[in-house]
């Protein structure tokens, strides 16, 4: 078969012409060994290296230190990388596994659970059985030390009105795939401020635009699940549902 | 089930657009993979509009009527015209009926006041999410049978996008983990399909409907979405092209089990089962934009029997309605093809179409006929289990990117690949011991419940 030219004017491959700027390494977080350690093994994602590191690391350290002076900064280098370009999503969610697994094990060491941030509640629409957005949205929040409640997909509205009722979460979030399904979080919004709960509600997804997402109250749109716990940082920081709108929308 | 042995096609020269080595005639006449492309489109109800079956009877009336419209305007010879279930259409079986039985009345009018020939494609919502129900044996099984039931009295071709494997698909992609998305698209995938595929035959013999196809959308699509353009973090694209090479294991079980094509347009696996099988396959690509970008719009039309839209939602375009005006730009895209054939420049043709995207993407450059058929044959020609020709297709797929020196990776991609291939290559030789591994691996993800795959 007849082939063009090496670099004929047919496509251009951008993602070769960007490549050189995205290397750069993850920066040391501590100066003790054991610590570093630690925070190396999460950076690359290796969840049983990660759960080694913290085991020796809690001969010497207490585990409060461990998580705050290795795996909470370690977990912030893997964000950088990420907003840098320089991670992909999966090396994300492998480092918040193994971040999970080291904060579990501090937590067994101390006798109790470690405080979250603040609760987050999340679902994917009702008659949608499209949760991978979901799941990553549960990773990033996890990462970024919120507290998920995950109702899972197909999430009949009235258990998501019960579930921010129960548990008062900082942030509620919704995922849909199918334009036929997200007519359920208009329905769940007006429920909430019926119930006189004023929660932020990011919802997003593939069905989802910011015109439908911003003609009901409560909703922000999320463009990407790369925005969930920033958004969360901001709810937990007292921004209220139109504040966060403001900043992230429009 | 004795699994394929062997090549429809024996080079990949003699795959062509428009041609189908055992090509599908439908009880309205339409035959499909006879010598010409045919266009089939798929329009999508608005948001609101399931509210009642009454809404939905008139979004889709609308939709599937202008449709119908556009092509007798512009002369378009024939026609696919196909629904895609929402959720509503099969969760209710009679919803789903009175949609076919209204499309079916829409295609009739047109064809005795027009002569338009066309068919039906009804392709029922797969409900069984696995790590909610057990996808044998649950509520939800049961309305899906009930949903092809219902629409097999009326439609001409009947398909689904089943998702077994699927809870452990999710798990794995965003984990990196490529023996975890084997186990899912090449055993569990595979065993449901095996599980549903001859219930679905045996409902299409039985109201002379045609048992059309699968696709691993639910799985390989996920992957190349989630690699995207050249700008997406979310996965590399290496590992999207070895996911499409391992839906074909999944997708080719419905076809041993008596699927007889057109294939489901959202396989993008379809070049390869085509190459197999010798069916007609219905591909999409640049005229799909309207559901998803993708780095193939050109390279998926050269071995195409039918040319989808994959689903445009039915809104006013300055040009008419969606489906109005997709229905116009997938006729000119078919007219083309077929006037390359008549003139006898389809070699020429398909060879533009190729090479359009053949480097653009790792995605475009294994969909190509002659990397599509290198991969079949690697399937058949390891037809020992399921899980043995799924590995063989993810191990050609990989040594077939790396040997083409024109083929150019970001350092990340070939970093990536050489992981994954290092990976594949050290797991078991017999599928027992790698359903065993996996057992053991993934026994703790959320939902999985080996025996809804007879594990």
């Amino acid at each position: 078969m007849k082939k063009p030219p090496h670099n004929s004017p047919i496509f251009t491959r951008y993602d070769l012409n960007v490549e050189d700027r995205h290397h750069q390494g993850a920066r040391k977080v501590s100066s003790d060994l054991l610590l570093q350690r630690v925070a190396d093994s999460l950076v690359t994602g290796d969840e049983d290296e990660t759960c080694m590191a913290v085991s020796q690391a809690l001969n010497a350290h207490k585990p409060l230190e461990i998580i705050n002076e290795s795996l909470i900064p370690g977990m912030q280098e893997v964000g950088r990388l990420w907003d840098l370009g320089n991670y992909f999503l999966p090396q994300v969610i492998l480092s918040s596994d193994a971040m999970i697994a080291g904060i579990t094990l501090c937590e067994e060491e101390m006798g109790h659970s470690m405080e979250r941030k603040a609760k987050v509640v999340t679902h994917t629409a009702e008659g949608d059985i499209h949760d991978i957005g979901m799941q990553i949205v549960n990773a990033l929040l996890r990462a970024g030390g919120f507290d998920v409640i995950s109702l899972g997909a197909d999430v009949p509205i009235e258990e998501v009105v019960d579930a921010c009722r129960i548990h008062r979460p900082v942030m509620l979030t919704g995922t849909a795939l199918m334009t036929t399904t997200m007519t359920a979080f208009p329905r769940i919004a007006m429920r909430l401020k019926e119930s006189g709960l004023d929660i932020p509600f990011v919802c997003g997804g593939g069905a989802l635009s910011e015109e439908f997402v911003t003609s009901f109250e409560l909703g922000i749109w999320g463009s990407d699940a790369a925005q969930a716990a920033s958004m969360a940082e901001d709810a937990l920081s007292g921004l209220d549902w139109r504040q966060l709108r403001a900043k992230w929308n429009g | 089930m004795k699994l394929t042995d062997s090549m429809a096609y024996s080079n990949p020269q003699e795959m062509m657009f428009g041609f189908a080595q055992k090509p599908v005639t439908t009880r309205r006449g339409l035959v499909i993979g006879g010598g010409s492309v045919i266009a089939e489109i798929v329009p999508h109800p608005r948001p609101g509009s399931e509210k009642t079956l009454h809404t939905l009877l008139r979004e889709f009336e609308r939709a599937n009527g202008d449709a119908l419209e556009r092509c007798v305007d512009i002369g378009t010879p024939n026609l696919v015209l196909e629904n895609e279930h929402v959720f509503q259409m099969t969760d209710d079986a009679h919803w789903g009926r009175e949609i076919a039985a209204l499309s079916i009345r829409q295609l009739d009018e047109f064809a005795e006041q027009y002569g338009l020939k066309a068919a039906y494609r009804a392709t029922i919502a797969d409900l069984r999410k696995p790590d909610m129900v057990n996808i044998r044996d649950s509520e939800r099984t049961s309305k899906v049978l009930e949903a092809f039931d219902a629409c097999a009295e009326y439609a001409d071709i009947l398909s689904i996008e089943s998702i077994g494997g699927k809870e452990i698909f999710d798990h794995c992609i965003i984990r990196n983990d490529i023996t975890g998305m084997l186990f899912a698209q090449g055993v569990l995938g595979s065993r449901d399909m095996a599980w549903l595929w001859p219930q679905i035959v045996e409902i299409a013999d039985k109201h002379g409907s045609i048992a059309g196809g699968d696709t691993d959308c639910s799985q390989a699509n996920t992957a190349m979405f989630m690699a995207g353009g050249f700008t997406g973090k979310a996965l590399s694209h290496s590992l999207a092209a070895l996911s499409r090479a391992m839906a074909v294991g999944n997708s080719l079980v419905a076809y041993e089990c008596g699927a007889s094509g057109p294939g489901k347009d959202c396989a993008y696996e379809n070049p390869i089962i085509k190459a197999i099988t010798g069916l007609p396959m219905s591909m999409e690509g640049k005229s799909c934009a309207c559901a998803h970008s993708s780095l193939c719009g050109n390279v998926m039309a050269a071995v195409c029997d039918l040319w989808s839209n994959e689903a445009v939602e039915y809104h006013r375009m300055f040009g008419g309605s969606t489906s109005a005006v997709f229905s116009e730009i997938l006729s000119y895209d078919v007219a083309s093809m077929n006037t390359a054939i008549q003139l006898g420049y389809q070699r020429e043709y398909q060879a533009c179409m190729v090479a359009s995207d053949r480097y653009r993407s790792l995605q475009g450059f294994i969909l190509s006929p002659d990397n599509a058929w290198a991969i079949g044959k690697a399937v058949v020609d390891n037809n020992q289990s399921y899980y043995a020709r799924t590995l063989a297709a993810a191990l050609t797929c990989g040594e077939l990117m790396l040997a083409d020196p024109q083929l150019y990776f970001t350092s990340y991609e070939k970093e990536s690949l050489a992981g994954y291939m290092t990976e594949l290559e050290k797991l078991p030789q017999e599928e027992e011991d790698f359903i065993d591994l996996c057992l053991h691996k993934y026994a703790q993800v959320k939902g999985f419940l080996p025996q809804a795959y007879g594990l």
